[in-house]
């Protein structure tokens, strides 16, 4: 197959070797992922009283990590092109939480079926998206204002909804199946959760459609010259959010078996560390879906680590410090991507310093 | 260039996760123990007394919560004790089905489980370590009011809501003991708060303008108490209208040390610690079994079983004289 016409020349460069797929950023990323899980690995693991290997060596430990970061993992995906356009979605985590009861008010109390629910539940998270979108298009608002509204409009509304008591439990156990169980030997979220990032991958990085995102987000100006439809690809970025926080919410239902008002509390913070640590630019323009998936991973391995060292196990404080480290990775790796160039800023300067 | 990076990068994990590893090899019965929220008062008071059940016992304790009450964070929690192998899981549950699914994987890996201070579902633990039951609440509450006035005279209640169900099934068993114990006393009206401090003071203020030969007012919800005690004080009543009832020893000291309010019930939070780690290690070591009818825990003393509970019996009462002992 030839290569399209229309593809910039550097993205056609042939693939001698899987790294020229990675950017700078993501390679270094990744180095710091295998040094975290090896580190974790030989410092997590342990043979306990009965003589069963237990902690971070596990495979069980290793599915529910993969387990946990789907939810937060779904959104940072979410979140990547918003942040490419240059733009910001502060209420994925809340919609999660409105999408979550209303899921669970369409079966239990509206007695819809699980598929039927699950279906009107996807169509909520868009048209909440939707409500995103036409602010921040066609009103022209800040995205970070409009998105700060909803995020306090959505969750207030689930608590309205559930009059910040109600919890929908009792699901049947064929959905639960798709939060606690495994399928074809991975959890079966993690299915649901590869796909979409797949998706992503491909609207993002082999469709002119979603290559114009980063023009959007570099240049929108320009982007509009260009007779692109600036607004409703602005749009459709905001729409997808609130598609994929839906597909997070039923997921984070099944897996704990309950939608309750507070679902998804914080997760949009941790999806966009996830994802500016991914290498997304947070002034839009550049950003990749494999960054944001070694985003996700490197914080998700770094949380469940930690709850594995004896040490941290002792301090009972593994919450706080895996907070404390989350937050010290991001700050490095953001500082390690820049000091190369820092670096060569200063290097012809002391070659070309008198030599004594 | 970018091989020997990727290289140094392993060794140093590497190295230095053999450092921390050699700090930990332990191998004491760990018993874990998870809370609602890890900062309330409430549970660290618990854990005082699970401190020292451990150092008696001689087993690791760990102790947990969410920094917020969130129940996703309790099962995530739950997960990661289950793959470090911990011995026994002990819970005070925030969602009584959400956390089962967790607990139930928990029993299928052999881990022992039970509750404390709020249970779980009945197949997701083989104990639920059951601070009071609504008869000893109703009972204590009764006997320590009249205590408070002689024996004799009217008294007026203060609920959190009048269809709440513990709130009726306390209600319920105070009013009998009035009645099998108490002839000469008279309950002239039950009024509910709604939970509210302010509320709470209100409806009492108007219970006193009502009812001139009032001599008690005891408030069965936590911010009841207090509320009661705001509107006796106001009304330049203190000493003549005695307040007591359920609730927190902090949000009432200010009202006992003032002589406004004579007894705040609860149980021992400490003694609640101790005990659910007693009958941990018991569970865990196949001491404590279905059916058992009394448990021994180790300086308390024995304590009743009523089923899969197991009873700290009587509640507490805090008074002038034991109040600042406790901080939640």
């Amino acid at each position: 197959m030839s290569p399209a016409p229309h593809a910039p020349t550097l993205a056609n460069t042939p693939r001698r070797d899987w790294r020229a797929g990675l950017t700078r950023h993501e390679m270094l990323l990744l180095y710091v992922l295998i040094a975290e899980w090896l580190f974790f690995y030989f410092a997590g693991t342990s043979t306990n009283r009965r003589g069963v290997i237990v902690g971070f060596g596990t495979w069980d430990r290793q599915f529910d990590i993969l387990r946990h970061s789907c939810e937060i993992g779904l959104l940072a995906l979410a979140l990547t092109p918003v942040i490419i356009t240059a733009g910001i979605d502060l209420s994925v985590g809340s919609l999660l939480g409105l999408c979550a009861i209303l899921f669970g008010k369409l079966w239990h109390d509206a007695g819809l079926s699980i598929p039927v629910a699950m279906g009107l539940t996807l169509g909520i998270g868009a048209l909440a998206g939707a409500l995103n979108a036409v602010l921040i298009t066609a009103l022209r608002l800040p995205p970070l204002i409009v998105t700060l509204g909803t995020y306090s409009l959505f969750r207030g509304l689930a608590e309205a909804i559930t009059r910040g008591s109600i919890t929908y439990t009792d699901f049947p156990e064929n959905f639960l199946f798709i939060g606690q169980e495994r399928w074809l030997g991975l959890p079966t979220q993690a299915w649901i959760f590869f796909s979409v990032a797949l998706a992503m991958g491909l609207l993002l990085h082999r469709t002119t459609f979603g290559r114009a995102f980063r023009t959007l987000g570099l240049a929108p100006e320009g982007a509009l010259y260009a007779g692109l439809p600036v607004e409703r690809r602005l749009a459709l970025v905001y729409v997808l959010a609130g598609l994929i926080a839906a597909i997070a919410a039923i997921i984070y239902t099944a897996r704990l078996g309950q939608a309750k008002a507070d679902a998804g509390t914080g997760y949009e913070l941790f999806a966009i560390t996830a994802v500016v640590l991914g290498g997304t630019s947070i002034f839009g323009g550049t950003g990749t879906i494999p960054g944001t998936l070694l985003g996700v991973a490197a914080i998700a391995v770094l949380k469940n680590g930690l709850a594995c060292l004896p040490v941290v196990m002792r301090l009972n404080a593994a919450e706080e410090m895996s907070g404390l480290l989350t937050g010290a990775l991001l700050l490095v790796a953001l500082s390690a991507s820049v000091l190369p160039k820092i670096l060569s800023h200063l290097r012809p300067r002391r070659h070309t310093a008198p030599q004594p | 260039m970018k091989k020997s990076l990727l290289r140094f990068c392993a060794a140093g994990a590497v190295l230095l996760a053999t450092l921390v590893h050699a700090a930990a090899a332990d191998s004491k019965l760990i018993v874990a123990m998870l809370t609602k929220s890890k900062g309330n008062a409430y549970f660290i008071s618990c854990k005082a007394g699970a401190d020292k059940a451990a150092q008696e016992l001689g087993i690791q304790l760990l102790f947990d919560g969410p920094t917020d009450s969130n129940a996703a964070k309790q099962n995530e929690i739950v997960e990661n004790w289950i793959t470090l192998g911990v011995d026994v899981i002990a819970v005070a549950a925030e969602n009584k089905e959400g956390i089962s699914t967790a607990l139930r994987k928990a029993q299928k890996q052999g881990i022992k489980v039970l509750t404390y201070d709020a249970d779980a579902m009945a197949d997701a633990r083989a104990f639920f370590v059951n601070q009071a039951t609504p008869q000893g609440i109703g009972q204590t509450l009764m006997d320590e009011a009249a205590r408070l006035v002689g024996e004799e005279g009217e008294f007026a209640m203060i609920v959190g809501s009048l269809t709440a169900a513990n709130q009726r099934e306390w209600q319920k068993h105070v009013e009998a003991r009035l009645k099998e114990k108490f002839p000469k006393m008279k309950l002239v009206a039950v009024r509910p708060c709604d939970d509210l401090k302010d509320k709470a003071q209100s409806e009492a203020t108007a219970l006193l303008s009502a009812n001139p030969k009032l001599k008690l007012i005891m408030a069965i919800c936590s911010p009841g108490v207090p509320g009661a005690a705001e509107a006796v004080k106001q009304a330049g009543l203190t000493g003549k209208v005695k307040v007591m009832g359920l609730g927190l020893p902090n949000e009432n000291k200010r009202y006992v040390h003032a002589g406004v309010t004579d007894s705040v019930i609860l149980w021992n939070t400490g003694d609640l610690g101790y005990l659910t780690i007693y009958a941990g290690v018991a569970l865990a070591k196949d001491e404590l079994k279905k059916g058992a009818k009394s448990f021994k825990a180790g300086s308390l003393g024995t304590f009743a079983l009523e089923g899969d509970n197991i009873l700290l019996g009587k509640p507490f009462i805090f008074n002038q004289g034991n109040i600042d002992r406790f901080d939640f």
